[in-house]
């Protein structure tokens, strides 16, 4: 099974929202679109699920076009939208059966998944009476319900409190196991990072990277350096060059120009008798790739 | 299908579950059951006398103006000190048998002012010669109150051309026939069906609020889901299409139901407590004009009137993106509602059938639903005339279900500044 997005392109009133998008996902697990608010990752999900129609371009999976009747996808809005006034059970049966599932069928998935996210408690209450972590819950239940194989999840995290948060972090991974192919959008670079292996970052509608996290990274090579030492190591780094990036409470992070750095650095410790409890040496974040690479194109 | 199906069965249950729908239901029903009741709660209190009260307003003197003031004028003063029109006073006590007409001087009229401020049973008749010809002054206390002015007239000219003609020395005979108005009759060929036509300007009323609540709720339906952003999760189920021919049709099963069911709870309460030949201000109270083959053809009506506004509001709900705006976006749908009725309206109760307009409104698609079943209640239309109406009602139906669902999936997905019909039109193509 693949996802293959080619050239996908759209534009509102002459201004270009997308620009020759293009990204493929041969293997189950979650592809990341990153990009700021307005960078284009919405439109794009939309013209892949063949909802837009694009001004040019294709998305296919397994080599057919996407449509509602061709593939039962599975797609979670970044602006949440579930009936306020009606039951939770009743709603999710509802976009169960419009999936085409029977009444029965839509029933049992949706309290097998209010079971998963902890929400089944609150099956028989009116949507308005859940807090917004618990409606994102069954927002997300609406969007899974029918078991798609590609799943589009828009903003998945944003909202969610540390353990509602937990529990659609566990949530992802179970569905990444059973086989599923996520798309996720977000411009939140820490989720990104925790869950995606490949990733095309968005800005202005345009790609600025694209490609597997762990070779874009391996591509600017070591460029951090994490110190955690019981003396002031300040003085040292300074002499050796080191760019101070941020000085947390028990540790600091420098800018490096590779191991070789690193190596002349450590040894000055050691020299100086500064013998440091953590030492690690590390690829750039996403978030500094994102802001180097975004803030390349402003 | 099988998806237009889903949307109809959970907007129609969710439709039904809320309280407005119930509450107005209910209320609705009470107050036919208790107007039903009226009849009966007024024989309760009058006894049998309950007929004759309800049509006396027919039967009261046309020629008295303001008759029902003079039954309590006790006392109007006459003041005709030249004698201008002699025995003028005599012909008003002929005219106003309960009206006790008094002489009076013209130096007191200030003093009859006066007292009528405080009493309004006095009133004065006051003549004077102007241009050699007398000339007449009728003071009330109000508009209500007191003698008519065109009656007091009306009977002194016909007493002044009396007794001109007396003193001319034709013979009082020959005045007295002259005075007579002639004889007349008219003659109605067919019946006037007084039930037909009360009912038909009913149901012309009803089927415009019918037609217009539920359109409403179309639009507040559609605009509801695009503003709590469930139509996202929506479009990517199911058609923008069948979302909207299930919702229309929810909504027109709805109407159908409640519309229905509230018409026949009312003819189910005429018929059980409303006497036989109960007369409501002269007219027969009683539900002969609606046959079985009268009510194929409102049900028709009904549904096709409602299926052509339902989809032009279901694109007025798709074009908001606020709530609060969707009043203004449906202003130009409410105001073309608005004519079509007055349109089919005014026609209906006007007298020519064949008139040009009569016609127009008859076969405009949105006029006809509120101008036809008026006609059929009188029984003043033919059946092909109406399956041509129905029929081109139908065509703009599909005309217009193929315009709004492509205006609709182009604009249920678009947030921002409302669009216009047009712009979106371009959008859509």
């Amino acid at each position: 099974m693949s996802l293959h997005v080619d050239n996908l392109c759209k534009s509102f009133n002459g201004k270009v929202a997308v620009d020759h998008i293009s990204f493929d996902m041969t293997e189950p697990g979650v592809y990341g679109l990153i990009g700021t608010n307005g960078a284009g990752k919405t439109t794009t999900i939309r013209m892949i699920l063949g909802i837009m129609r694009g001004d040019s371009g294709s998305a296919s999976w397994n080599g057919k076009p996407i449509s509602r009747e061709t593939l039962a996808f599975g797609y979670m809005p970044e602006e949440r939208g579930i009936y306020m006034k009606n039951k939770v059970i009743d709603q999710l049966v509802y976009f169960g059966r419009l999936r085409g599932m029977s009444r029965e069928a839509a029933k049992k998935s949706a309290l097998s998944y209010m079971e998963r996210l902890e929400v089944l408690e609150y099956q028989d209450m009116v949507a308005e009476k859940l807090s917004k972590g618990n409606q994102q819950k069954i927002q997300l239940i609406a969007t899974l319900i029918h078991n798609p194989e590609l799943i589009f999840l828009d903003e998945p995290f944003s909202g969610l409190d540390p353990v509602n948060a937990e529990i659609l972090n566990r949530l992802i991974r179970e569905l990444t196991d059973e086989g599923r192919y996520i798309v996720m959008s977000s411009h939140q670079m820490s989720v990104v990072e925790e869950y995606c292996e490949d990733l095309l970052i968005l800005h202005h509608g345009k790609t600025i990277l694209k490609g597997n996290m762990r070779e874009i990274k391996a591509g600017y090579g070591h460029t951090n350096l994490i110190v955690s030492c019981g003396g002031d190591v300040s003085a040292v780094a300074k002499d050796c060059g080191l760019q101070l990036l941020e000085r947390r409470a028990n540790e600091t992070e420098y800018k490096i120009n590779g191991d070789e750095m690193a190596d002349r650095f450590l040894k000055e410790l050691v020299e100086r008798q500064l013998y440091p409890t953590k030492f690690e040496i590390k690829e750039p974040s996403l978030n500094e790739i994102f802001i180097e690479k975004v803030g390349n194109e402003l | 299908m099988k998806q237009v199906w889903t949307v109809f069965e959970f907007t129609l249950k969710d439709v039904v579950k809320k309280k407005a729908f119930i509450i107005s239901t209910v209320i609705i029903v009470a107050a036919i059951l208790i107007l039903s009741l009226v009849p009966k709660g007024i024989s309760l209190f009058s006894g049998e006398g309950e007929k004759q009260e309800e049509s006396g307003a027919e039967e009261a003197p046309a020629e008295t103006g303001n008759d029902g003031a003079e039954e309590g004028t006790d006392v109007c003063y006459y003041v005709d000190e030249a004698n201008l029109i002699p025995g003028g006073m005599d012909a008003l006590s002929e005219g106003y048998p309960d009206i006790r007409f008094e002489k009076g001087k013209e130096t007191d009229i200030d003093g009859y002012r006066k007292k009528m401020e405080e009493d309004h049973s006095v009133s004065v008749v006051w003549l004077t010669e102007q241009d050699k010809r007398p000339f007449i002054h009728v003071v009330n206390r109000d508009f209500m109150s007191g003698v008519s002015a065109d009656t007091i007239a009306e009977i002194l000219s016909d007493a002044y051309v009396s007794q001109t003609l007396s003193a001319l020395g034709i013979d009082q005979t020959v005045i007295a026939d002259m005075s007579q108005p002639l004889g007349f009759e008219e003659e109605m060929v067919g019946d006037l069906n007084v039930t037909g036509y009360v009912l038909g300007i009913i149901f012309t009323m009803l089927m415009f609020f019918a037609i217009y609540y539920y359109g409403y709720g179309v639009a507040m339906s559609v605009a509801t889901e695009k503003t709590t952003r469930v139509m996202e999760t929506l479009v990517v189920s199911a058609k923008p299409s069948r979302i909207l021919i299930g919702k229309c049709l929810a909504m027109g099963a709805l109407g159908l139901m409640q519309f229905g069911g509230i018409l026949l709870f009312a003819v189910i309460c005429c018929m059980l407590f409303i006497p036989d030949g109960f007369v409501l201000f002269g007219a027969p109270v009683s539900l002969s004009a609606i046959t079985p083959y009268t009510a194929v053809f409102l049900i028709a009506y009904f549904i096709l009137g409602y299926a052509l506004f339902a989809m032009l509001n279901a694109v007025c709900g798709a074009s908001v993106s606020k709530i609060e705006d969707l009043n203004s976006a449906m202003m130009p749908v409410s105001l073309m509602a608005v004519a079509s009725f007055y349109l089919g309206y005014f026609t209906t109760i006007t007298t020519s059938a064949n008139g040009t307009l009569q016609k127009v409104a008859m076969y405009f698609p949105f006029s006809a639903p509120f101008m036809v079943p008026s006609r059929l209640l009188n029984g003043g239309i033919k059946t092909w005339e109406m399956l041509v109406s129905l029929g081109i009602m139908l065509a703009a139906i599909v005309v217009l279900a193929l315009i709004s669902v492509r205006i609709y999936s182009a604009s249920v997905l678009h947030y921002g500044k409302r669009q216009s019909i047009l712009k979106l039109l371009k959008k859509a193509e």
